[in-house]
C-alpha cells in the first residue's frame, strides 16, 4: 500500500552501523564528511553546545510543533498553506488586493484544502521532492522564528504516526538530513508518546485526526493494534461547506458554473474550529442504566433534543459572516445545525452499523471493535485508559458523545465478537449483563477493582475460542511483586495526555532511547533500503500479524537498524 | 488581470543536490520519485519554474549571497548561520542567550501584541486618559499615573480590561499577566504549587474536597484547581513521577536504563506481545519479570488526569454568544501555548480567552559558506542599526537581468510584418496570443573583468501551454565593470565610443550588418542589441501560446497565464587565482600566470508578462 507503482520491495540489507545506547557510540556531533559534495551547514565550535539541545519535531498532515526536548510544550507551530508554498521574495498575500484564487485552485482535481496539506497517506502521485522542500520549509522557519537557533547540527527527535508511509517517511528523513544535518532523528510514534504523556504504560488512543481517525491500542508502551476510519478533520470540514452551501441561496451563473465548492476551504475551516459542535448521544427508551453513568451529560442531553431551546424564550440562531461566497454576505443559521456536519462526518447514526465498510466505521463503533478485538487482559487495561487525541478532539462534545457511544454499545452487546438477533436476544437477558459498566465518575483515579475483576466483567468474551491463556503465574508474581497497588481496569474511563509532542519530550529528557534511531551518515548512504524490517531486527516471527506492532531500535547483536514501525514496505 | 512587471528569479545551484547525497538506485521509494515528477535536478533537463517544488529554489537577486572563495551562489538554504545576538523587535533590547532555555524565546519585559489584530500593546493606565508619552515607553518605571493599568491595542482599541486582566504595575508586565488568568483570578506558578502540595493542611484540605467526576463540569476555580492540572504542573507531576520510578531502589533495574527495557525498545516485550496473540508461553521469562517494574501513574499527583468530557457549558456559551465571540482559527494559532491552561482541549476558543501576546525574539544572524567556512555576511552586532559589516551579496559578482518589452512597432512599424507586435510596447500589457513578441534583455556585468556569457533556453517552454522562444543571440561578452572615473574619462569621447560600440556589435554576430535599419538587423539570429560599458542587451523572441483549454481540462491555475521562460546562465571570466591555491610565497609576478579560468552557471527564470486569455 504504501510503496510507490512498480518499485520492488525493499531489499533487506544489513548495515553495519547501528546506534548504541543513548550516550554511547552514537556519530559525534560536529563535521562529518558528506558523501557528496553537498553544501553542509555544520557550524563551527561555539560556546553553546549545541548537541545538548535535543529538537523534538511532532509531524502533522496540516502542521508541524518544534520544540526543545525537557520543554513542557512545543515553542511554535507552523502550519501549511499556499501561502507558505510561494516563492521567497513573492509578498503578493501582503498586497491588499490579492486574493488567493481558491476556486481555481479547488478546482485541479480533488485539491479544496490540499494546499494546507503537507502529504496525503496514499502515496500514489505524490511528489516526494515537494514534501521534502514543504518540510525544510517549515522547519527552517521553526528553527529561526520559534527556536531561536543556528544550523549547527542537533540531534531530532520526531514524533510520527505509526501509519506513516514508508516514501513519506523516507522523503522527509532525506530532506533533513541534507538539510539540516542531524546526526541522528530518532523516531517515535505518536500513540505511545501519548502514552507517556498521560502517565500510563497501556492507553486506547483515539487520534481524531485530519485525514483519518485511528484507534490503537497500546499496551506496555507497544502499539498492539490499529484501526482506521477515513472519518477525520478534513470530512468535518467537508460537511460543514455542505451545510453552509445548502443554506446559501442557489448559485446564479446557471449551470454553467457547476462549481463543487462555493466556499473557500480556509473559510470552513475557520467556522468548523469556530462554531461546529457536536450532540450529545440521543438515549432511547430502554436506555435507563447507561444515563446513571454519566450524569452531567445525560441532564443536558434533554436540553437538546432537535426543535428544543435550551432557554425557553431565545431563538437558537447564529449570524455567521462569509467573505469567501461570490459577495460577501451573512448566514443565518439555527444553532443545531451547526451539529448536523460532526453527526454525518463521525456518526452517521441513520445507517445501521453493518452497511459500514471497515475504512468508514462510525467512530463509537470503530472504538468499540478496536477494544473486541483486544485479548481481554489488554481491553481491561486500555478501556480505562483512552484518550483523545487529534484536531478533532476540540470539537465541543465530540469527545463526551463517543464516550457515550461506546459505553451504550458495550452495555447492549458486552464483549462477545458475534453479533446477531439470537445473539442480542441472549444477551438482553439481564443476567448476562448484570455488570455492564461500572460508573465513570464513582473512581476515576486510584480506587480501582481487583485485578480479577476486568475478567469477571468480561466473562462473554472469556468464551470465546481465541482468548488468551487465562492465568499466567509470572503475570500473578509481577503485579504482587511491583506493582502493589492495583490499576483501574475493566470500566470505561477517558484521561488527558499532555499531548504526543510533551510525551515524546518527556521520553527524550528521561534519555529513553527511541524507537528507532537513524544515523545521518547510514541514511545518506544506503536511505530506507538499509533499514532491516523491524521483525527481522527483533523477532523472527511476521510481525504483520501484530498490526502496528513492534517498536524497535535495533537487535541485541547491534547488528541492524530499522525504522521501526514504519520500515513495512 | 493585474499588471506584470516583468522580472527575474535565480535558482540557486545547492538545488541541483538537493536530492540526498547517496546514490539513486531503483530499488530507493527517492529514485521512483524523482522519475515520476521529473522535476529536472540535472542541467539536461530543463527546470520547469511551474513545477511546484521549483518555488522552493527561486530567488529573486537580492536574496543571494556570493562567496569569493568558492565562486558559488549562496541561498539561505546553503548558508550555515551563526546567531550574533538575540533582541526584542519592540523594546530592542538585546537578550543573553543563557536566558532563552530558561525564559524562553519571547520578550520578559512588558512588550505585547493585540490577540486581535497582532498591533503593539501599550500599557496605560484604567483612571485616566493614556499618557502619549506612556505609550512611547511602555517600561516607564516612572509613569504619572496610578493603576491599575491595562494593555491596550491602539488599532483595534482590544483592552486587556476586557478579558479582565488588569496590572497592579505598569511595569514587569510579562511577570504579572504569567500569575493571571483571563477574569482576574491569580495562577499559583508551578513552584508555589508544588509548595503548597507539600503544605499538610492543603493536603487534607484537598483530600476532603470530592475527586472531580469523569465527566464532571467543574470550573476551575483556585480552590479546585490542584485537581485540574495546568500544562506546566501535569508536566512537572509526570516528570518528578517518572524520575521517581526510575531510581526506585526496588525496581529490577534501578536507573534510566530500566526505562528502555520497559517497553521504548526491548525486543522482550515484542515477544511477550506475540505470546499473548499466539497463546505461547514467554520466550524470556527473565526479561518478563522486569517488565512491570515501573508502576504508571496514579493520580494527579503523578500526573494522572481524567478527563472532563462534559463541554455542555461551553456549548451553551457558543449558542448563547454565537459566531463574534469566538475567536478565529488565526488569533488562536498566534496564540503562544498557554502552560498555565488546564489542558490542550481546554485551550482558548472565545475571543475573551485571548490574552496579550509576548513578542517573539528574533536574531542577528552571520552567514558562513558551508563549504569553506567563510563569513559571507556578518551584521552589526548592535541591535539598533540595520547595517552589516561584511556583506558579499550575489548582486555585485554575477551578472543581473533586465528585462523589458521592445517597442519594435514604435521604431520599425514598417517593414517587419508579423514580427512586430503591438500589444508588448505597453508595460504590462496582456500578450497576444500565438502573435510574436520581443524582449530586451540587459546584462549588467558588476565584476572587474569581462565576462563570457552564454546562455540555453528550451525551445518551448514547459508546462501545459508552451510558448516558443528563441534567444537571438545566447552567446555574448560583457565588458568589465571599470571604476567609475576611468567612466568619467571616457565621456568625453562619447561619439567615438558609440562608433566602437556598433563596429563591435556587427563583429559579434560573426558578419557584417546588410541593413541601415540597426534595430532590424539586431533581429537577426546571433546578433547583439547594444552593448554599453559593462552590458550587453539582447533580444528574445517569443510566440505566445495560445491558453485555450479543451473541454473538460481542468482551469488555468494561478500564474499559469504568466510567460515564464527558464533560461540556463553561464559565465565565464578569468580572475586572479584564489589565495589558497596559489602558495604564499607567490609574488607579484606570479600573480599574472595564477590567473585561472572560473565558470558560474545556473537556472534562472524570467517572468515576460501575462497572456490574454481567448
Ligand atoms: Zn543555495
Ligand atoms: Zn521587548
Ligand atoms: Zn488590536
Ligand atoms: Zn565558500
Amino acid at each position: 500500500m504504501s510503496a510507490p507503482a512498480g518499485s520492488a520491495p525493499l531489499p533487506h540489507r544489513s548495515v553495519a552501523n547501528i546506534r548504541s545506547p543513548p550516550g554511547a557510540g552514537h556519530h559525534p556531533s560536529g563535521p562529518s564528511t558528506p558523501l557528496r559534495p553537498i553544501p553542509s551547514n555544520f557550524g563551527s565550535p561555539s560556546s553553546l553546545r549545541a548537541d545538548e539541545e535535543i529538537i523534538i519535531v511532532e509531524f502533522g498532515t496540516r502542521k508541524l510543533q518544534v520544540g526543545f526536548s525537557g520543554d513542557p510544550a512545543p515553542r511554535g507551530c507552523v502550519w501549511f498553506g499556499p501561502d507558505q508554498q510561494r516563492r521567497v521574495g513573492d509578498f503578493r498575500e501582503w498586497q491588499t488586493d490579492y486574493r488567493y484564487d481558491w476556486r481555481r485552485a479547488a478546482r485541479h482535481g480533488d485539491s479544496w484544502g490540499r494546499d494546507h496539506e503537507l502529504w496525503q497517506y496514499d502515496v500514489r502521485g505524490v511528489d516526494l521532492g515537494l514534501v521534502g522542500d514543504k518540510i525544510e520549509r517549515a522547519l527552517s522557519e521553526a528553527f529561526t522564528k520559534y527556536l531561536l537557533i543556528d544550523s549547527r547540527p542537533r540531534r531530532m527527535v520526531w514524533v510520527l504516526p505509526s501509519s506513516l508511509p514508508i516514501p513519506l517517511l523516507s522523503a522527509a528523513l532525506d530532506s533533513v538530513f541534507s538539510r539540516f544535518q542531524p546526526p541522528t532523528v530518532s523516531l517515535l510514534s505518536s500513540p505511545i508518546a501519548l502514552a507517556v504523556g498521560a502517565g500510563v504504560r497501556s492507553a486506547l488512543v483515539v487520534d481524531l485526526g485530519w485525514s483519518e481517525t485511528i484507534v490503537t491500542s497500546v499496551y506496555e508502551y507497544r502499539e498492539v493494534a490499529a484501526k482506521r476510519s477515513i472519518r477525520g478533520g478534513r470530512m468535518l470540514v467537508e460537511q460543514t461547506h455542505k451545510l453552509l452551501a445548502k443554506h446559501l441561496p442557489e448559485d446564479q451563473g446557471g449551470s454553467e458554473s457547476k462549481q463543487e465548492y462555493v466556499l473557500s476551504f480556509e473559510e470552513c475551516s475557520d467556522i468548523t474550529t469556530r462554531m461546529v459542535w457536536c450532540r450529545p448521544r440521543q438515549h432511547s427508551d430502554d436506555d435507563q442504566p447507561a444515563s446513571g453513568s454519566l450524569p452531567t451529560v445525560q441532564e443536558h442531553d434533554d436540553a437538546e433534543q432537535p426543535g428544543d431551546s435550551p432557554t425557553p424564550g431565545r431563538t437558537s440562531t447564529v449570524t455567521i459572516p462569509l467573505k469567501s461566497w461570490l459577495s460577501p454576505t451573512s448566514l443565518e443559521l439555527p444553532f443545531n445545525a451547526l451539529s448536523e456536519p460532526c453527526e454525518d462526518a463521525f456518526f452517521d447514526s441513520h445507517y445501521s452499523h453493518t452497511s459500514f465498510d471497515d475504512h468508514e466505521l462510525p467512530l463509537p463503533l470503530l472504538v468499540y471493535r478496536s477494544l473486541l478485538q483486544l485479548p481481554v487482559d489488554v481491553r481491561a487495561l486500555c478501556m480505562s485508559r483512552i484518550i483523545f487525541t487529534g484536531g478533532c478532539s476540540n470539537v465541543l462534545g465530540l469527545r463526551g458523545r463517543i464516550f457515550d457511544e461506546v459505553s451504550e454499545l458495550v452495555r447492549e452487546r458486552g464483549w462477545d465478537p458475534v453479533q446477531g438477533k439470537g445473539v442480542e436476544q441472549l444477551r438482553a437477558n439481564p443476567k448476562l449483563k448484570r455488570r455492564g459498566v461500572r460508573q465513570t465518575g464513582e473512581s476515576p483515579m486510584g480506587v480501582s477493582s481487583p485485578p480479577g475483576d476486568g475478567e469477571e466483567q468480561d466473562g462473554v468474551w472469556h468464551d470465546a475460542a481465541n482468548t488468551a491463556p487465562e492465568a499466567d503465574p509470572i503475570e500473578e508474581q509481577l503485579q504482587r511483586g511491583m506493582d502493589r497497588r492495583p490499576r483501574v481496569q475493566g470500566e470505561l474511563r477517558a484521561i488527558e495526555s499532555l499531548g504526543a509532542w510533551s510525551g515524546a519530550s518527556l521520553v527524550t529528557h528521561l534519555k529513553a532511547p527511541a524507537v528507532a534511531a537513524i544515523d545521518r551518515e547510514v541514511w545518506l548512504q544506503h536511505g530506507a533500503a538499509g533499514a532491516v524490517r523491524a521483525s527481522d531486527v527483533d523477532y523472527k516471527a511476521q510481525r504483520q500479524s501484530l498490526g502496528a506492532g513492534g517498536l524497535m531500535r535495533g537487535s541485541a547483536a547491534g547488528s541492524a537498524w530499522t525504522l521501526g514501525v514504519w520500515g513495512a514496505v | 488581470m493585474a499588471a506584470l512587471t516583468p522580472y527575474t528569479y535565480i535558482r540557486c545551484p545547492c538545488s541541483d543536490v538537493s536530492a540526498p547525497g547517496r546514490p539513486l538506485d531503483g530499488s530507493s521509494p527517492m529514485a521512483a520519485a524523482a522519475d515520476d515528477n521529473g522535476a529536472g535536478d540535472d542541467d539536461d533537463r530543463t527546470f520547469d519554474p511551474r513545477a511546484p517544488r521549483s518555488n522552493y529554489s527561486l530567488y529573486p537577486l537580492e536574496y543571494l549571497l556570493y562567496c569569493e572563495d568558492c565562486h558559488q551562489i549562496r541561498c539561505p538554504r546553503c548558508v550555515a548561520e551563526e546567531i550574533v545576538s538575540y533582541y526584542c523587535p519592540n523594546c530592542l533590547f538585546e537578550v543573553p542567550s543563557s536566558n532563552l532555555k530558561s525564559e524562553g524565546n519571547r520578550c520578559t519585559r512588558s512588550c505585547f501584541q493585540c490577540p486581535v489584530c497582532l498591533g503593539p500593546l501599550a500599557v496605560t493606565s484604567l483612571e485616566t486618559k493614556p499618557d502619549p508619552s506612556l505609550l512611547a515607553a511602555p517600561d516607564n518605571a516612572a509613569a504619572p499615573h496610578a493603576g491599575p493599568y491595562a494593555l491596550t491595542c491602539s488599532y483595534c482599541h482590544w483592552t486587556s480590561a476586557e478579558v479582565g486582566i488588569q496590572f497592579e504595575k505598569p511595569n514587569g508586565i510579562h511577570a504579572q499577566l504569567a500569575k493571571l488568568r483571563n477574569g482576574g483570578a491569580t495562577r499559583l506558578t508551578a513552584k508555589e504549587r508544588k509548595e503548597r502540595r507539600k503544605d499538610p493542611a492543603y493536603r487534607t484540605q484537598a483530600a476532603a474536597a470530592p475527586a472531580p467526576a469523569t465527566a464532571g463540569g467543574e470550573e476551575g476555580g483556585p480552590s479546585s484547581s490542584a485537581e485540574v492540572l495546568d500544562l506546566e504542573t501535569q508536566f512537572a507531576n509526570l516528570k518528578a513521577f517518572y524520575q521517581g520510578q526510575l531510581a526506585d531502589p526496588n525496581s529490577a533495574d534501578s536507573g534510566l536504563a530500566a526505562l528502555s527495557d520497559l517497553g521504548f525498545s526491548s525486543p522482550t516485550s515484542l515477544s511477550r506481545i506475540m505470546s499473548i496473540y499466539t497463546g505461547g508461553g514467554w520466550q524470556d521469562k527473565k526479561a518478563k519479570s522486569r517488565v512491570g517494574a515501573m508502576r504508571e501513574a496514579l493520580e494527579p499527583d503523578e500526573g494522572l488526569q481524567p478527563a472532563r468530557l462534559d463541554e455542555s457549558a461551553a456549548i451553551d456559551r457558543l449558542r448563547s454568544e454565537g459566531h463574534g465571540a469566538t475567536a478565529s482559527a488565526a488569533q488562536l494559532r498566534d496564540q503562544p501555548p498557554n502552560l498555565g491552561e488546564a489542558h490542550l482541549h481546554g485551550r482558548a476558543r472565545f475571543a475573551s480567552e485571548l490574552r496579550p501576546i509576548p513578542y517573539l525574539l528574533r536574531t542577528k544572524r552571520s552567514k558562513r559558506c558551508p563549504v569553506c567556512r567563510h563569513i559571507i555576511s556578518k551584521p552589526e552586532a548592535k541591535v539598533q542599526t540595520t547595517r552589516f559589516r561584511i556583506r558579499l551579496v550575489a548582486g555585485s559578482y554575477i551578472p543581473s537581468i533586465a528585462v523589458r518589452p521592445l517597442p519594435l512597432s514604435s521604431s520599425s512599424s514598417s517593414g517587419s510584418g508579423g514580427s512586430a507586435s503591438g500589444p508588448a510596447v505597453v508595460p504590462g500589457a496582456l500578450l497576444e496570443p500565438l502573435r510574436p513578441a520581443h524582449y530586451l534583455l540587459t546584462f549588467k556585468n558588476p565584476i572587474f573583468e569581462p565576462v563570457r556569457v552564454t546562455l540555453g533556453a528550451p525551445a518551448r517552454t514547459p508546462g501545459r501551454f508552451a510558448s516558443k522562444v528563441t534567444v537571438l543571440c545566447p552567446e555574448f561578452e560583457i565588458d568589465a565593470n571599470t571604476d567609475v572615473w576611468d567612466e568619467a574619462l571616457k565621456e568625453s569621447g562619447e561619439r567615438d565610443r558609440d562608433k566602437d560600440r556598433r563596429r563591435r556589435r556587427g563583429e559579434e554576430g560573426g558578419g557584417q550588418s546588410s541593413s541601415n535599419n540597426p534595430h532590424h538587423s539586431q533581429l537577426e539570429v546571433g546578433k547583439i542589441w547594444e552593448r554599453g560599458r559593462n552590458w550587453v542587451s539582447i533580444v528574445v523572441e517569443v510566440v505566445p501560446a495560445s491558453l485555450r483549454l479543451a473541454p473538460g481540462d481542468p482551469p488555468l491555475r494561478e500564474d499559469e497565464d504568466v510567460l515564464e521562460i527558464p533560461m540556463f546562465v553561464r559565465v565565464e571570466w578569468e580572475g586572479e587565482a584564489g589565495g589558497d591555491d596559489v602558495g604564499a610565497a607567490a609574488g607579484r609576478d606570479a600573480a599574472k600566470e595564477a590567473r585561472e579560468k572560473r565558470e558560474l552557471a545556473y537556472w534562472c527564470v524570467l517572468g515576460l508578462g501575462r497572456i490574454k486569455q481567448t
